[in-house]
């Protein structure tokens, strides 16, 4: 209608315009008919007029008759005779035909010729009745008219008046019937009106409180849907506005999600506040404001929402915090091309977050056994189980140490040292085995240690950490034990020959050597370095535990400590014109008083005086004027120092300065002795005595290093 | 549609040239620096602009600036790593219509292309 879609409202339309229509028809009938009765009153009231002017015009008759003899006639007789006449002529005639006449105050008046078939019928029967008698009447007003005309007329006016006046008489009682019957259409037509806009009332107001009802029944059930979504969802659901308000209907999931009583209403930034970074909180405005305010595709800015992943720390009840994950998601409200409000979707993803951090630390852990079990299966099993028994033990002088309880600074102190330097040699047997991950977790617990000699506050629960990561070292050594246990036993079902002798001394002398050679070269690999290691003497199989273990444990460390701070790199050694390969000589002898002599020299650049005393300056091992008058012997001295190192960084090779106080430590523990040769650019050669396994007395370390 | 690729990156320039060529987007020039960029648009009146962020003597967010002063109506993807999520926005803020994250696959870069392209032909 009208070319609009009215949609729901059409019916609504359709009523109105009918219920106006009759209204308007109504109007107009009223209209018509009220004038017409106007126009009949006009004209009963002219008919009863005739009346009048039939009877006036049998008066004026008469009185001319008899003032005819009079001396003094009455000259406005003859005139009102006239004028009485034409009047009812004329009235008549309009009556008859149509046309003007004039009305009772002389104004000209035009009438409607009568349809009514009865009135034209008596106006018919007046006409045939009037004719002669104006005649007459004309006849008499002639000048110069005798006294018989008149009496022909006054003749006629007694002949007719009676006539006349009933002709006229039931003239005006038809046409005060024919506007009876007009009023009563009047009325029949308003009545008609009044029911049709009364009836389309009725229907207008049954079909609307029809439909209004039925709207209200839909409203209520989509509603209660509504209700139903926002109550059941675990979402957190809910419409944020440009003033970053959430919406008054949110999902009932959504408060305890946010961990407050009523979300609706509240700044969603403000909420976040204590739980975010405030850079996070920062780039979240910005990015919703992207979203609110900026014309940027909704779908190419949603990696940079950095509510994607937020870590909501909650107190459930005194004392239990729990951590959880949540990720909120924004989609655009659009009126038009105007967006109104962001719909936001908050979702606990802690249970995936979750499941994403075990599954990664799964596979570091099982890539860590992997890597394990490979070099497991490198090593000798004699060997190994020699390092497991010492590793064991140096784990419970670890042990001991954390479990005294002696608080003080210096307490501390040397309790760190002492765990360090068990630590570095451990982690130097571990290494020298080729168990680079068991060296890494040793490494790790060096790096801990570090850290805490840092410390300015040290007390005794800050060893916590260290405590904990010694137990995991227990459980390395388990886990390495149970697989060491097992490949023995798969050995054992594969081998058809039976194990050979452990007596060749030569075999068993390579394979320490080899060991020894294999670390060296690992060393130097990751130093971008080049070495050859040789060997001579006994087979160390042959001395009793201790000495054994020592040997190798200072072995280790001294190989480590020539590659590192002693062998040039090859292209610096080719400069000096030494082979490319760095030369490390081992020798290993009985000495006459039955205990052990070991040599080890290599060809590097020799023992820098200078750097020590730097080195020592800066850890103040030395204080600045000592620094300045020690001697050279002095200073060499001083790499035995715990702490002491020239290297800046410490890896997993050097820089903690503890190598080669843990080989003080293992010789002089022994009772044994070191002696150091070395000229600057060519070599350093270490000399150590231990005794025979009998004799062991403890003395002072210092007094033991000979330089 | 003529594309403009700013990048100072040999490597993206060529991937995403190549990608983008095959995809029907004539490629009408390449810029290393924002400067440059700028130079660029204004001479060959690109349609489309893939926009790195850090860049030499002039950063993604200024080029973003003067291009869009230059050429009101010209659609701009950010390609960047997503170190800081802050910068990007900023950068979006300035009239880029859309980010791609760095690495990205074609298929990525092509997706995100035609979503910038469907905007530009509907509005």
């Amino acid at each position: 209608m009208f070319g609009i879609d009215l949609g729901k409202y059409r019916t609504l339309v359709v009523s109105i315009f009918l219920f106006l229509l009759f209204d308007l028809g109504v109007l107009v009938l009223n209209f018509v008919i009220s004038s017409e009765i106007a126009q009949d009153a006009e004209a009963v009231n002219l008919a009863g007029r005739q009346r009048m002017l039939s009877q006036r015009t049998a008066k004026a008759a008469l009185q001319i008759e008899k003032q005819a003899g009079s001396e003094t006639p009455d000259p406005r007789l003859p005139a009102e005779l006239a004028l009485a006449a034409d009047t009812f002529e004329r009235t008549l005639h309009a009556f008859r035909n149509g046309g003007e006449t004039v009305s009772g105050g002389g104004k000209p008046i035009l009438l409607a010729r009568l349809d009514d078939a009865a009135a034209q019928d008596i106006l018919t029967r007046t006409d045939a009745v009037w004719a002669p008698y104006r005649k007459a009447m004309q006849a008499a007003l002639a000048p110069g008219a005798g006294a018989e005309t008149v009496a022909a007329m006054v003749g006629r006016a007694e002949d007719t008046n009676l006539q006349l006046l009933g002709l006229m008489n039931e003239l005006t009682t038809r046409m005060e019937a024919i506007a009876a019957s007009k009023a009563n259409n009047l009325r029949m037509v308003q009545v008609g009106g009044i029911s049709l806009a009364t009836i389309n009332f009725v229907i207008i107001l049954v079909h609307f409180i029809g439909h209004l009802r039925r709207a209200d029944r839909e409203l209520e059930s989509a509603r209660k849907q509504t209700d139903d979504i926002l109550r059941t969802t675990q979402e957190g659901l809910f419409l944020l506005d440009p003033e970053y308000r959430i919406g008054t209907q949110h999902s009932r999931a959504l408060a305890g999600m946010l961990g407050t009583g009523q979300p609706g209403g509240a700044n969603l930034l403000d909420l976040l506040r204590p739980v975010v970074s405030q850079k996070t909180l920062d780039t979240a405005r910005e990015y919703l404001d992207l979203l609110l305010k900026h014309e940027v595709k909704e779908k190419l800015v949603a990696s940079l929402n950095p509510l994607d992943r937020v870590e909501i720390n909650m107190s459930e009840a005194p004392g239990i915090a729990s951590q959880r994950y949540l990720k909120f998601a924004f989609n655009r409200v659009k009126e038009g091309k105007r967006v109104t409000h962001l719909l936001v979707t908050a979702n606990d993803i802690t249970r995936r977050v979750q499941l994403e951090q075990d599954l990664k630390e799964s596979e570091e852990r099982s890539a860590n056994q992997m890597s394990m079990l490979v070099e497991l299966l490198r090593v000798d099993p004699a060997a190994m189980q020699e390092f497991l028994a010492g590793a064991g033990s140096a784990l419970d002088g670890m042990n001991a140490l954390l479990k005294d309880q002696t608080e003080g600074r210096e307490a501390h102190g040397a309790r760190i040292n002492g765990i360090y330097r068990i630590a570095h040699r451990l982690k130097g047997d571990a290494a020298g085995l080729g168990l680079s991950s068991l060296a890494g977790n040793v490494h790790a617990l060096e790096t801990q240690l570090s850290e805490l000699r840092e410390r300015s506050d040290l007390m005794g629960e800050h060893f916590l950490p260290v405590t904990v990561r010694v137990k995991a070292l227990f459980a390395d050594l388990e886990a390495i034990q149970s697989v060491v246990t097992r490949v023995a036993a798969m050995r054992a079902a594969v081998v058809v020959d039976p194990p050979r002798p452990a007596a060749d001394a030569q075999a068993q002398a390579l394979q320490f050597v080899q060991r020894w050679r294999a670390y060296a070269t690992q060393i130097a690999q990751r130093r971008q370095k080049c070495v050859e290691l040789s060997y001579g003497g006994i087979d160390i199989a042959t001395l009793d535990a201790a000495q054994r273990e020592t040997i190798v444990g200072v072995v280790n460390q001294f190989i480590r400590n020539a590659i590192v701070h002693g062998i040039e790199s090859p292209d610096e050694r080719r400069v000096r014109g030494k082979p490319a390969a760095g030369q490390l000589s081992v020798y290993v002898m009985r000495n006459e008083e039955g205990g052990v002599d070991l040599s080890f020299r290599d060809d590097g650049q020799g023992i820098s005086t200078e750097r020590i005393r730097l080195a020592a300056l800066k850890s103040g091992l030395l204080s600045p004027e000592r620094a300045h008058t020690s001697t050279d012997r002095e200073l060499i001295a001083l790499i035995f120092a715990p702490g002491m190192s020239t290297q800046d960084h410490a890896d997993t090779d050097a820089g903690r300065g503890a190598g080669l106080d843990a080989v003080k430590e293992m010789v002089v523990g022994q009772g044994g002795r070191i002696r150091i040769g070395t000229t600057r650019g060519e070599y350093c050669h270490f000399r150590v005595t231990l005794p025979a396994a009998a004799a062991r007395p403890v003395q002072p370390a210092s007094e033991e290093i000979k330089a | 549609m003529k594309l403009l690729i700013v990048d100072d990156s040999n490597i993206i320039r060529s991937k995403i040239a190549r990608a983008l060529g095959a995809y029907g987007l004539e490629v009408v020039g390449l810029a290393a620096n924002g400067r440059d960029a700028v130079a660029r648009a204004a001479v060959t009146r690109p349609d489309v602009i893939t926009m790195d962020l850090t860049m030499p003597e002039m950063d993604g967010i200024q080029c973003i600036r003067e291009i869009r002063k230059l050429r009101p109506k010209v659609q701009i993807l950010v390609v960047s790593a997503l170190a800081d999520k802050a910068t990007a926005i900023q950068a979006l803020k300035e009239g880029a219509q859309g980010f791609l994250c760095k690495p990205f696959t074609e298929q990525e870069l092509t997706d995100a292309i035609g979503e910038l392209i469907e905007e530009a032909q509907n509005g």
